[in-house]
């Protein structure tokens, strides 16, 4: 394999990239996460999960069902700001990060 | 909002789940984050002879809309265009749509989000032009668009000698397709592609796809001798592994069953998970058929009615008797391997709870 | 290309809508996402990535690999695959980042 295939396309990390994380010390997702960015674009991990996760175990010669998954974090999907936070002329500001926002949240 | 019944995700698995909800009388609500429900029964063509009994054989596409034909008078909210994006701290769910973000207080929770497509990975994988064979499956029969003229499949199973056939009776070239694997376990699949005079070349990888702005070409590898093929189009198709997202926020836990796609959530009998209020079914409990997605959904119904008072004991042992034997026989048409994987899945996940599995589970764990 | 006549599925209807990209009139079919649109067309790269600006177009089709970014009507990173075209969007390739500081945009 060309070690400069990318793995993660949407923050285009490739193989040698990660391979590196892995001989740094990474032995999960979310160390590789950590030290190169990669699963933290727009998909968040969804299509390189099982790539990287193949990769780690590959180097580390473990089977691929001890490479936990990368923890995964809210929003879920990609989401606009502004959506988020509702629209600023509102006053219920609605937030799934924001405790306080709770109560006004009820429809 | 309130709901006794939230269902994330329209497509076979939800919408049979919430038949059978809202059949019972029981509110109901399933988020759909795409613009119609169907999930992606939009885009089977194909016929689906092995289904649940009160199903007639028929092609996906039409098995969508006798679903939506039978949930339609039925007391259901479907919000299209919604997704979940998350859970508040007092466990009511994130809900996101174009203008807003808002709660959903739901009793039960049945996850069918489906699954995925696994990628593979070489020099060029990220050019336009190559693709999944789900997304090509989308481009021909739901947008009636011709993806490219000239295609290299890459990875061969089911699915994809599938959608290889349906992209060939659309007139695309299909220079062949490869396979990692030295050998090819069904012959079936093999014979299926050469009778329609497609080539199938194991023991080969795309060394690179290369080409300016979009792939032009491909060089394979079959067992060190390289081949340079001129192609518009690569279809990837290694497999589907369950959508987990939902169930990792919603703290549910995961097991290992290579059988069932990878990582799939751990489950009870009664495809209830490790939250209690959260049930899994569909392709997201475990990579299956159309019949046994759809009979999951039934099971995680039943037993999400079970629980909010609506079927008593002995109504509910009765149907899940019969519904466990339905899906081992839908299964077993296909790949009796799933339902064993499943069956030693639940069975770990009750012995590490340490709750014994109901005695109508000891007459399949036999049949195992 | 569109498929006039499918192996298996009726004709479609013939509402032909007219979009725009880059500011080029197209045609597309009602019904079509904007990836499908876009590709009718013969237009596959929707745009280039971040970091190595190479191009990206559809992928994964099911609004997860986020690889088919396009601006709609002047929004960016809107998904092609999941968003159906309308009569009269004006659809431009993604190609770099919105100015999160110059406040153009109402969402």
């Amino acid at each position: 394999m060309d070690k400069s295939t990318i793995v993660c396309r949407c923050e285009e990390i490739n193989v040698d990239e990660i391979e590196g994380a892995i001989r740094m010390g990474a032995s999960t997702f979310d160390d590789i996460k950590r030290l190169t960015r990669c699963g933290m674009g727009p998909c968040q991990s969804k299509i390189c999960m099982n790539l990287v996760r193949e990769l780690i175990a590959n180097n580390l010669g473990v089977s691929i069902s001890e490479i936990p998954p990368p923890r995964m974090r809210m929003p879920l999907k990609i989401t606009r700001l502004g959506i988020l936070a509702g629209k600023t002329s509102s006053s219920n500001v609605v937030s799934v990060f924001d405790e306080a926002s709770l109560e006004a949240g009820e429809r | 909002m309130k709901t006794d019944v939230l269902i994330i995700g329209g497509g076979p698995a939800g919408l049979n789940a919430a038949i059978e909800t809202a059949s019972r009388g029981i509110k109901t609500i399933i988020i759909e984050e795409s613009y119609a429900l169907g999930g992606q029964l939009k885009q089977q063509t194909q016929f689906f002879n092995n289904l649940p009994k009160q199903f007639d054989r028929q092609r996906g596409i039409h098995l969508m809309r006798t679903l939506i034909d039978r949930l339609s008078p039925l007391p259901v909210t479907c919000l299209l265009k919604h997704k979940m994006i998350g859970v508040y701290k007092d466990g009511r769910i994130g809900i996101a749509n174009d203008t807003e973000t808002f709660p959903i207080d739901a009793k039960k929770v049945i996850v069918t989000t489906g699954a995925a497509e696994e990628t593979d990975l070489f020099p060029g994988w990220t050019l336009p032009g190559v693709m999944t064979v789900g997304a090509a499956q989308i481009l021909i029969n739901r947008e009636r668009v011709l993806p490219g003229k000239n295609a290299l499949i890459v990875g061969l199973n089911s699915f994809s000698a599938e959608v290889t056939k349906q992209l060939k009776a659309c007139g695309i070239n299909i220079l062949g397709v490869i396979d990692k694997n030295v050998s090819v376990n069904d012959k079936k699949l093999v014979d299926g592609l050469e009778d329609k005079k497609i080539r199938v070349m194991v023991n080969t990888v795309i060394e690179r796809a290369t080409g300016a702005g979009e792939v032009e070409k491909v060089t394979i590898n079959n067992d060190g001798k390289k081949e340079d093929l001129d192609i518009d189009l690569i279809c990837i198709g290694k497999g589907l592994s369950p959508i987990l997202e939902p169930l990792e926020i919603l703290d549910c836990e995961f097991g290992f069953q290579a059988k069932l796609g990878g990582l799939v959530p751990k489950y009870y009998s009664t495809l209830g998970t490790s939250n209690p209020s959260v049930y899994v079914a569909g392709n997201a409990a475990g990579i299956t058929c159309l019949g046994g997605i759809l009979v999951t959904a039934e099971i995680a119904a039943l037993n999400a009615l079970k629980a909010l008072g609506v079927l008593n004991d002995n109504e509910a042992k009765i149907s899940s008797s019969f519904l466990w034997d339905e899906l081992r026989s839908m299964e077993s048409e296909e790949s009796i391997e799933t339902f064993i994987a499943r069956v030693a899945h639940i069975k770990e996940f009750h012995e590490e709870c340490e709750l014994p599995l109901p005695a109508s589970f000891h007459a399949i764990l036999e049949g195992c | 290309m569109y498929i006039d006549h499918h192996p298996i599925l009726e004709n479609h209807g013939n509402d032909q809508i007219s979009f725009f990209y880059d500011g080029t009139p197209l045609k597309a079919r009602q019904g079509q996402t904007i990836a499908a649109a876009l590709m009718m067309n013969n237009i596959r790269k929707f745009g280039i990535s971040r970091k190595l600006r190479q191009s990206r177009g559809l992928f994964c089709a099911n609004g997860r690999c986020c690889s088919c970014f396009v601006t709609v009507n002047g929004l960016e990173h809107v998904l092609s695959c999941t968003t159906l075209i309308e009569e009269g969007m004006e659809i431009k390739p993604n190609t770099g980042d919105p100015d999160v500081r110059g406040g153009i945009h109402e969402n």
